[in-house]
């Protein structure tokens, strides 16, 4: 710490109320640094995702949410093209609009000995670190005296990858059977090698890997933020290019969404398919005009392939399709399109289907209880696990998890396979949880998950004998807070960090905001062979200044230090004892100078499990996904509502029907 | 072994040696490099600041010493060595206090000049002015800078008032986009593409009329995005003579699912650099940024072969080196890896602008280096105080006569918004001011 920092931090108390209030957040630029106003689609700056409760006034004033266009997601683009077409599984996946890219395969090494005598070979490479003993995670060759040939074969992701050989741990060779090289930095060449593994299973349809992603404005967890859905130039590409590669699908593909027979009259055809196809594609009937150009458009080639390849591009590619409005009458209330888009896409990511088309056509959706009927309808088929699992993993924010850089050498093992068995039991126990259990608790508390062979292996317990069963967690784990997603997001790539999980767990999961570290605050302490992570981040508790914020971060994080940087268990940190007690100090609001003291990570699980703030918290973290906006001070009493259902009746899909059918939702300014 | 590859080279879909007509030379005045106006600008970022003043305060190593025309370039400068006679260094420039101590508070001012990120960046701005007749007004490529699922915060450029845009972080895609069907490879007129485009806009204007003042502003990007692609679609008009022959990018040295592996990220910069400059040889966009990385950046520059950062057994990250502690002290891991990362940003930075020097520009003026304007920046300044005093900004290029660098230039105290003023100026934007706090360009830049 700088002297100049210490001498502001000498006054002592005045001071820690200063940092205090820069660890909240609370909005304004202190001296100490920045705090807070993270929130730019706002507009306000008032909220910066700090608390709103505490707030004076009363919640008499009519709840009002904002007009808006939101713009398809990429994943709710994907889903909609699917369901338009009604595509059959795996049509239209190829190359880049494919998802579930292959995943590890096998690739055999051989080095012709060429009469010569070795101890040992070993291949080193990009794919393990380079590392050249199996001592260091490398891989060894065996030697086939018959054949004069040292072999061996590896299993690794797909991907382009430089290697050599090395003899007896010392004398490192380019491939001799493979002319590719490139410089390896040492005035010599490595061996380059494109490994390629087959697809896995049957893939599907991702025309939206042609668009750019979302941008998501700071502490907004979700992909659907309104303000940040823009259209530039390069999503305006983009959607062009997916409509002509959406377009030859569906016309190869044309029994679920052409209402012609082989002999109809073009404008016959064309005024059914415009008519019908049309009033799912904008999710609302076209007006007179609007039909009649696009028939125009299907006819005036006198040709129907192509007129249809013209109709389906620009629609595909209109605003019409692209956005969904949330904009109201004169009074501000939505139509039944309107509010049949809201339900489909916050409950299914994807666009209505037939019954509430038809809710929407007979006026069902007019009044509140017919949308809570069909939010009900929508929350309890099963397509809205794949929204909700997206809910799930964009508030815990562990996608990462599929990309996040893990030392080679300290986890040989990891590859895409288990990383996705990672994301899904995330995926998979969230959404349970919400859809099925209700009890918000259970986040925190349960005692099973739904692990795959993969990850069972990697937890060291038995798999599920049926995988769409629960399984048992062993005793060390306990709710998502022991899932290798979020140990693993929360992380560095070959060390914990403290301070990412509890700031994962203020952020995500208690919707509490802490500034930035203020300026020269220094760096994470430096690695220590000779020490766990524990004893290297005493400075932050020992140090009154960095006390007053860290005593918020890393007591809580150290309830996490018996996972490693991916997430494996682990009772000792260089050969020390790993404690994993600590104290989530003011679990119920930053300031209170409360204490929740536990022993260890399910501890920490168990005093979530029976807390206020992480219901509260997630009540909010779903007003925004549903609104797609951060809340505003004048957002407050929806809020509180959501959180008061959820208090009230334990259980997820109680406040999420409120949600749906709150007068905000329903109506905007 | 048993599946030897082949170099892998990205080529444009029309057939190897068919001359593709450069885009340039239709467009109007904006874009008419008369003698001191630069054709183009290109930003380039990397992630984390510099070794700066130091918190026990020691100078900076970054910083030129000297007077103007007789000084010496910096250790961590010593790369542009041989380009420095194409550089204007800047010392003393600030992007004011507002959030100075914070990587995210830096990377919203950087290009905007506004706190928070509240206006548009000066990327966007002159691709909506000096860059507008370009097939593509704008060009942001990225190298893992959106690893992570990051939020919006990472990103530098804005395209409306607090809004960032995502770069493409796929050469690849972003090839395909340039130069497959669509970009320029596909530039013949099509009339049933027309139609479609026709229509599009037509729904967007019947949208933006129905709905008042109800996001207007959305829909007017909207809009523009559309018109953007339209006139692309028609193809190039009138002039050429200059071609661009059969355009190719290296992209060997990665692969499916490795576009955010740090191992990669070398391979990957480099092919998206070599695009850049290819883009703008061929006339396809004016205005350009390359980001590298993103703030508080994760990537694990001790995994790039082949460099002096290389330790395969000990992971050290771009922003875990950038807290090296109080002071410059070579013998702390930390500030040795922050030291070379830092170098290597600027050699990357070096052979961007050796690349723009060894092509001639196609539209006549000397070498694309002498015709266009290039910044180099970073968040913060020294990457361990935080601090956005002292800025470590470097210009480049001539900007067609505009400019005269081989110099160092101290702006004490003067707000950064000044100096993307400067550039807008270059660039033939007369504007009076850019951002907050602007008070004209600065003095003693532009000839």
């Amino acid at each position: 710490m700088s002297d100049a920092v210490r001498r502001r931090a000498d006054p002592g108390a005045l001071l820690l109320i200063a940092a205090l209030a820069a660890c909240r957040g609370d909005g304004r630029a202190g001296e100490a640094g920045e705090a807070g106003g993270t929130d730019s689609s706002s507009g306000s700056g008032s909220d910066g995702g700090s608390d709103t409760q505490g707030e004076p006034g009363g919640c008499d004033g009519v709840d009002l949410g904002q007009r808006q266009l939101r713009l398809l997601t990429r994943r709710e683009y994907d889903n909609t093209i699917r369901d338009l077409f009604v595509l059959p599984p795996g049509a239209g996946c190829e190359g880049d609009a494919c998802a579930g890219a292959a995943a590890a395969c096998a690739l055999a090494f051989e080095l012709p000995a060429g009469g010569q005598t070795w101890g040992t070979v070993h291949v080193a490479g990009s794919f393990n670190a380079w590392a050249p003993t199996v001592a260091a995670g490398g891989w060894a060759l065996a030697f086939d005296e018959g054949a004069d040939v040292w072999r061996g074969e590896f299993s690794f992701d797909p991907g382009t990858y430089q290697y050599k050989f090395v003899i007896d741990g010392a004398n490192w060779l380019p491939d001799p059977g493979n002319p590719e090289g490139a410089p390896d930095g040492f005035g010599g060449e490595n061996s380059v090698i494109e490994h390629t593994c087959p697809p896995g299973q049957a893939g599907e349809f991702r025309p939206s890997s042609l668009l750019p992603v979302e941008s998501r404005p700071e502490g907004f967890a979700f992909d659907n933020n309104a303000a940040a859905g823009l259209v530039t130039a390069v999503h305006a590409d983009g959607y062009l290019r997916a409509a002509e590669r959406v377009t030859e699908v569906a016309l190869a593909n044309r029994d679920g969404w052409l209402p012609c027979a082989p002999g109809d009259a073009l404008d016959v055809c064309a005024d059914a398919f415009i008519g019908q196809f049309g009033r799912r594609a904008f999710r609302r009937p076209l007006a007179a005009d609007e039909r009649a150009r696009y028939v125009a458009l299907v006819t005036g080639e006198g040709d129907l392939t192509t007129g249809l390849r013209i109709a389906l591009q620009a629609m595909l590619i209109s605003p019409n399709f692209l956005y969904r409005r949330e904009v109201g009458g004169v009074d501000g209330t939505l139509g039944g399109d309107e509010i049949a888009s809201a339900l489909a896409y916050t409950l299914w990511g994807t666009m209505p289907d037939a019954a509430l088309f038809t809710a929407a056509d007979e006026g069902a959706l007019a009044s509140p209880a017919g949308v809570e009927a069909e939010a009900r309808r929508l929350l309890a088929d099963p397509r809205a696990h794949a929204a909700i699992g997206a809910f799930a993993i964009q508030w815990l924010g562990v996608e990462p998890i599929l990309t996040a850089d893990k030392s080679v050498a300290m986890f040989p093992g990891v590859n895409v396979a288990l990383r996705r068995s990672m994301l899904e039991e995330t995926r998979r126990f969230v959404t349970h949880v919400m859809l099925e259990d209700g009890r918000p608790g259970e986040l925190f508390a349960a005692d099973y998950s739904f692990l795959d062979p993969t990850l069972a292996e990697f937890y060291g317990v038995a798999a599920s004998a049926d995988e769409s069963a629960t399984a048992p967690l062993p005793p060390n784990r306990a709710g998502l807070l022991g899932h290798a997603s979020v140990l693993g997001t929360y992380a560095h790539s070959d060390q914990s960090s403290p301070i990412r999980r509890g700031l994962f767990v203020r952020r995500n999961l208690l919707c509490q905001e802490l500034g930035p570290p203020p300026p020269n605050a220094g760096g994470v302490p430096e690695v220590d062979p000779n020490a766990t992570t524990r004893e290297r981040f005493r400075q932050h508790s020992d140090d009154d200044f960095c006390r007053a914020c860290h005593q918020y971060i890393d007591e809580l994080g150290f309830g996490f230090e018996r996972f490693d940087a991916l997430g494996r268990y682990r009772e000792q940190e260089n050969g020390m004892p790993v404690e994993p007690g600590g104290d989530m100090n003011d679990l119920e609001g930053l300031g209170l100078g409360t204490h929740a003291p536990y022993t260890d990570l399910r501890g920490l699980g168990a005093q979530l499990a029976a807390a206020e703030s992480p219901r509260a918290c997630l009540s909010r973290q779903f007003f925004r996904y549903s609104r797609g906006q951060h809340e505003v001070s004048a957002d407050r009493c929806a809020v509180d509502a959501l959180t008061a259902k959820l208090g009230e009746t334990d259980d997820v899909r109680e406040m999420i029907v409120a949600a749906l059918t709150s007068p905000g939702f329903l109506r905007r300014k | 072994m048993s599946l030897p590859t082949r170099r892998q080279i990205l080529r444009a879909t029309a057939a190897a040696g068919l001359a593709l007509p450069l885009w340039g030379l239709r467009g109007g005045n904006s874009s008419r490099a008369a003698s001191g106006t630069a054709r183009r600008a290109i930003f380039f970022y990397f992630p984390d600041g510099v070794a700066g003043p130091s918190q026990d305060g020691e100078p900076s190593e970054w910083h030129c010493s000297g007077s103007e025309n007789s000084f010496e370039l910096s250790s961590l400068l010593a790369p542009l060595g041989a380009l420095k006679s194409e550089c204007l260094f800047l010392n003393g420039l600030t992007m004011g206090a507002t959030d100075s101590g914070s990587h995210p508070g830096g990377a919203k001012k950087l290009l905007t000049a506004v706190d928070g990120g509240n206006g548009p960046s000066i990327d966007q701005a002159l691709a909506q002015t000096a860059g507008k007749d370009a097939p593509f007004r704008h060009l942001y490529l990225g190298a893992m800078a959106a690893q992570n699922s990051p939020s919006g915060d990472k990103f530098i450029s804005y395209p409306s008032p607090g809004q960032t845009q995502a770069p493409e972080d796929d050469p690849r895609a972003a090839f395909a986009a340039l130069f497959g069907a669509g970009g320029m490879g596909g530039g013949m007129v099509d009339s049933a593409k027309q139609r479609v485009l026709e229509t599009a806009i037509a729904d967007a204007e019947a949208l933006r009329s129905s709905l008042g003042d109800v996001e207007r502003a959305k829909l007017d990007l909207h809009l523009g995005s559309l018109h953007e692609l339209e006139k692309r679609l028609q193809g190039p008009m009138g002039g050429g003579g200059a071609s661009c022959d059969a355009p190719t990018i290296d992209t060997s040295g990665f692969g499916d699912g490795q576009l955010y592996d740090s191992a990669r990220f070398p391979a990957i910069l480099r092919a998206q650099t070599d695009l850049m400059v290819l883009a703008m040889a061929c006339g396809l966009t004016r205005v350009g940024v390359i980001q590298g990385s993103q703030h508080t950046s994760e990537l694990v520059m001790s995994r790039f072969e082949g460099t002096e950062m290389f330790t395969p057994d000990f992971d050290m990250r771009s922003h875990q080196a950038s807290h090296y502690g109080p002071n410059h002290d070579l013998g702390k891991p930390e500030y040795a890896a922050y030291v070379k990362h830092r170098r290597w940003w600027v050699e990357q930075f070096a052979y961007l602008l050796q690349q723009l020097k060894d092509r001639p520009d196609p539209e006549g003026g000397g070498s694309m280096l002498d015709t266009s304007i290039v910044l180099l920046c970073s968040e913060v300044c020294d990457g361990n105080t935080h601090l956005h005093d002292n800025m470590p900004f470097v210009l480049a290029g001539r900007a067609g006569g505009a400019l005269s660098p081989g110099r160092l230039l101290t702006f004490e105290g003067r707000r950064h918004a000044d100096l993307l003023l400067t550039i807008a100026h270059a660039m033939g934007q007369g504007w009076a001011s850019f951002g907050e706090q602007s008070s004209g360009p600065l003095p003693g830049v532009l000839g």
